[in-house]
């Protein structure tokens, strides 16, 4: 976490692009410039500015965005991540509807049109770039039979459905390409578990042959697919940058963007830090999910 | 028929507004007149024109009957979608640097006035008025019995506050806007007085406005020592007819109708959600799903305009907009090079960097990009004074500038500075911002067809091309000026060698100027800026523009259009209709 907040730093100060351009536009003066220079501390050398910015980090402050009203970073996070939870949940669990039925389907029914069938939309799954589905979805269900909203986000205490209406399209615009990814890896650690011995042992004794898939051969291969559903999750958390921007919803990771683009360098130092907590908890997540799963599988 | 008495009278009106001594303080108008409630349209338009802020963009929609309001009810909720942005970054007045913040303020936050689209400029936190004969003093009786979206009273002492807060750069960043004040003086609880340094025409009409002034937007002080300054920039409080009752950072702006506003006949809407779309068809979508019924903020997307025009449930209502786009062309790059600009044009189009320069001008078929980038929604541009000028608007321009399209012409040119069909020539880049990459697509292949040069599109965000344009690091740059109601706007922003976007981080001792240097349209440009003999002005300012336009400040490429959708069952009346701005307190429902 010091690494990734240091390069950070000191990356986003090689970036070209000058805050206070982004903040006044054309609007101020060059007194306008100097105050705002000043009151940000861009006038003193970098190596300051990063040690004020670890020490307010060790405090828990991650700082006030530069642009706008400025916010402070941890309120602009904060609102950001419900809907990055809300989208990243639902997009999971989608991608994990779909997955596992497919999966399991493609491995024990292989060679068949089902297996075929089931890796074509795979296939166009994975090629499928999710902001052009997102579109397709749009003009589909919004513009045309106008079942579900085109744009915007409802925090779950607006109610349930609200809540779910808003968010079904994006979440399958983002989960549709997972669960490809996680159906065909699915198949294949499958695939090589239904080959296995005591798979011919547990037929051999009578087993029915969901019994044999579900209880026996599913756990096993799942050591290979709890690693992708890992990254997925990370992922996800990270905020689908371009589906949040084509349904409006300002998750984190249209608060990335719109920090890079304004060069909002606190906003995007946070973010940063917030979103690569979520990929260390989503490893450690992984490895204790290792040793639960496998029994052999244990850490000192 | 009907049009051309509206152009009679328009003219007529013009004509009056601009029949004064320009040696006056009062601008030709008596005490009397300049001093009151509110100031007529004929005292308006003249305090306009002395400010140099009339265009016949402004006068027309006044002309016209406004529609029928009797087909609008009171009551109803509004859902609108703010174009081209991803969120509403701030609504506190000290802060905002974008049309679309302050077209939802103008609804939340008073000013003391406030020009409606007949212009007549009223008072709006300003009851009366009365300014002294020099035109230096103006004493303020403000309006008793308003109060802010939080129950406090407002009186003079949020009026000194707000103007102590905009005048400190550290606070605002519209600090020179009230540069001409002396002094604020608060006479009572609803009594100030204004002293100036010079007689300003524009201070009424500009400076204490509720919209665009924005220095003498009203911020309510108890409210911002409550929420403090963060929460403020999204929940802002003042005496507007709307108030804002939810404003999440990345959300919808919710207003409500404020019912103790002192207008008892305004808002007509009860509730406004107002949501940030960036997108063409998301916006597209949401507006045909009936998501939203409004669109405001930035302009739409060109390509969007014919699918609403040809949706019956849509009304699409065009106009011609402030502004312009041009080609900019560094004369610091070794094929174009012109180190000096103040040569009679003739010896300067027999130097090969200026061959260069006014080939590439004269190459660009600005119909066809109009057609293939703007769909066929703009107007061609040959210099920065745009058709809303009305009066400064030199029709002539298009077929006498040295600029006019001359595809044969152009070759030539480029042929006699070595490069004839543009071999030899080195491939050079146009930058775009990613928003208008596509527009230097359709330049880049029409220099192509034209030239045979290649261009090369290079798509930068904002704050990297600007850095770039500032410091003059590029070949050709596209870009220009929005929201340019007066000649000012683009002469001196943009033409003038000490412009404030001509190379103003450049190396001096490498660019002893920016993009352009000419005495002459400097001078020209000066003088019409403090001339207020209309007749004169105008005359200079059509001098300033031909010259940049023959000698090539940069390629100008069109004029924009303003252009406004919503659904048919939103009544917007003309007086709703301001360039630039929404008027949602007299919008209503059928």
């Amino acid at each position: 976490m010091i690494a990734v907040s240091t390069l950070v730093f000191f990356m986003l100060r090689l970036v070209p692009g000058d805050p206070i351009a982004a903040m006044l536009a054309d609007a101020g003066s060059d007194e306008a410039r100097a105050a705002l220079t000043k009151k940000f501390g861009f006038d003193q050398p970098v190596i300051i500015q990063y040690f004020k910015w670890i020490w307010n980090l060790l405090q828990g402050d991650l700082g006030t965005s530069l642009y706008g009203s400025n916010q402070k970073v941890t309120s602009i996070l904060a609102e950001a991540l419900p809907r990055t939870l809300s989208l990243a949940f639902l997009s999971f669990f989608i991608a994990i509807a779909i997955a596992f039925p497919a999966g399991i389907i493609s491995a024990v029914k292989k060679n068949t049109t089902a297996d075929h069938t089931v890796s074509i939309f795979a296939f166009l799954g994975l090629s499928m770039p999710d902001f052009w589905l997102a579109i397709l979805l749009i003009i589909v269900f919004a513009a045309n039979l106008q079942w579900l909203p085109a744009i915007g986000y409802a925090p779950l205490s607006s109610g349930f459905w609200e809540w779910l209406r808003h968010l079904i399209l994006p979440s399958i615009a983002i989960g549709t390409g997972f669960s490809a990814i996680i159906a065909r890896m699915l198949r294949s650690s499958l695939l090589g578990e239904l080959k296995s011995d005591y798979m011919r042992t547990a037929a051999a004794k009578g087993l029915s042959d969901t019994s044999m898939v579900v209880v026996h051969a599913l756990p096993n291969a799942m050591l290979p697919v709890i690693t992708v559903l890992g990254i997925a999750i990370a992922l996800l958390f990270s905020g689908a940058v371009v589906v949040e921007n084509v349904f409006s919803i300002k998750g984190l990771g249209r608060v990335l963007i719109q920090g890079i683009l304004n060069r909002d360098y606190p906003v995007v130092q946070g973010t940063v830090l917030l979103i690569s907590a979520f990929f260390v908890f989503a490893n450690l997540i992984v490895d204790l999910l290792y040793a639960v799963i496998d029994p052999r599988v244990r850490y000192d | 028929m009907e049009n051309n008495k509206l152009i009679k009278k328009a003219q007529n009106e013009l004509k009056e507004a601009y029949d004064f001594d320009h040696r006056d303080p009062l601008f030709g108008l008596t005490t009397e007149e300049i001093s009151g409630e509110r100031l007529s349209r004929r005292t308006t338009l003249r305090l306009l024109a002395a400010g140099g802020a009339l265009t016949l963009a402004n006068i027309l929609p006044g002309l016209r009957p406004s529609a029928a309001m009797a087909g609008g009810h009171g009551g109803g909720e509004l859902k609108c979608a703010w174009s081209g942005v991803g969120e509403i970054v701030t609504l506190d007045p000290a802060k905002i640097n974008q049309v679309l913040q302050f077209q939802i303020t103008s609804n939340v936050l008073s000013g003391l006035m406030h020009i409606d689209n007949s212009l007549v400029a009223q008072g709006d936190l300003a009851e009366s008025w009365t300014v002294s004969s020099d035109g230096l003093s103006y004493t303020i009786k403000l309006r008793e019995g308003v109060t802010f979206h939080n129950g406090d009273n407002f009186n003079a002492d949020d009026v000194l506050f707000t103007y102590n807060r905009s005048k400190d750069p550290e606070q605002s960043i519209h600090s020179r806007v009230i540069a001409n004040v002396n002094e604020l003086q608060k006479l009572n609880d609803y009594e100030v007085k204004f002293t100036l340094k010079k007689p300003q025409a524009s201070f009424l009409t500009k400076a204490l406005e509720r919209a665009s002034g924005r220095a003498m937007t009203i911020v309510s002080r108890g409210a911002l020592e409550s929420m403090g300054e963060a929460q403020y920039g999204l929940t802002p409080v003042g005496t507007g007819p709307y108030k804002v009752i939810e404003h999440k950072q990345g959300g919808s702006v919710v207003l409500e109708r404020f019912a103790e506003y002192y207008d008892s006949g305004r808002p007509k809407l009860d509730k406004i959600t107002i949501t940030p779309v960036d997108g063409a068809e998301p916006l597209a979508a949401a507006l045909e799903a009936g998501d939203v019924q409004y669109v405001g903020g930035n302009p739409i997307p060109s390509q969007l305009i014919d699918r609403f025009k040809s949706n019956p449930d849509l009304r699409v209502d065009i106009k011609p907009g402030p502004g312009f786009q041009s080609i900019w062309l560094n004369p610091w790059r070794d094929y174009m090079r012109v180190e000096n600009f103040d040569k009679p044009l003739e010896e300067l189009k027999k130097e090969k960097g200026f061959q260069v320069r006014l080939a590439i001008a004269k190459a660009l078929d600005r119909d066809l990009f109009i057609k293939q980038a703007k769909f066929g929604n703009g107007y061609p541009a040959h210099g920065s004074i745009n058709p809303a000028m009305g009066f400064y608007f030199d029709e002539t321009l298009a077929d006498t500038s040295e600029q006019a399209y001359d595809p044969e012409g152009a070759r030539e040119l480029l042929a006699q500075a070595g490069y004839p069909g543009g071999k030899g020539f080195p491939e050079i880049k146009l930058q775009t911002t990613p928003n208008t990459k596509r527009d230097g697509l359709v330049v880049a292949n029409i220099l192509k067809q034209v030239l045979g040069i290649n261009v090369v599109v290079d798509p930068k965000d904002f704050t990297v091309g600007i850095e770039e344009f500032d410091t003059m690091d590029y070949d050709l740059r596209l870009g220009g000026s929005g929201g340019d109601y007066d000649p000012d706007d683009g002469l001196v922003d943009w033409m003038q060698t000490t412009s404030k976007f001509n190379g103003r981080k450049r190396d001096k001792s490498k660019y002893p100027f920016g993009f352009y240097s000419e005495a002459e349209s400097d001078a020209a440009a000066d003088a019409q800026s403090l001339v207020a003999d209309p007749k004169e002005r105008r005359e200079l300012v059509r001098k300033a523009n031909r010259i940049t336009s023959d000698k090539v400040t940069c390629g100008f490429l069109y004029h924009p259009v303003d252009v406004l959708v919503h659904h048919k069952s939103i009544q917007v009346p003309d007086e709703a209709r301001i360039p630039g701005l929404h008027e949602l307190d007299r919008i209503s429902l059928t």
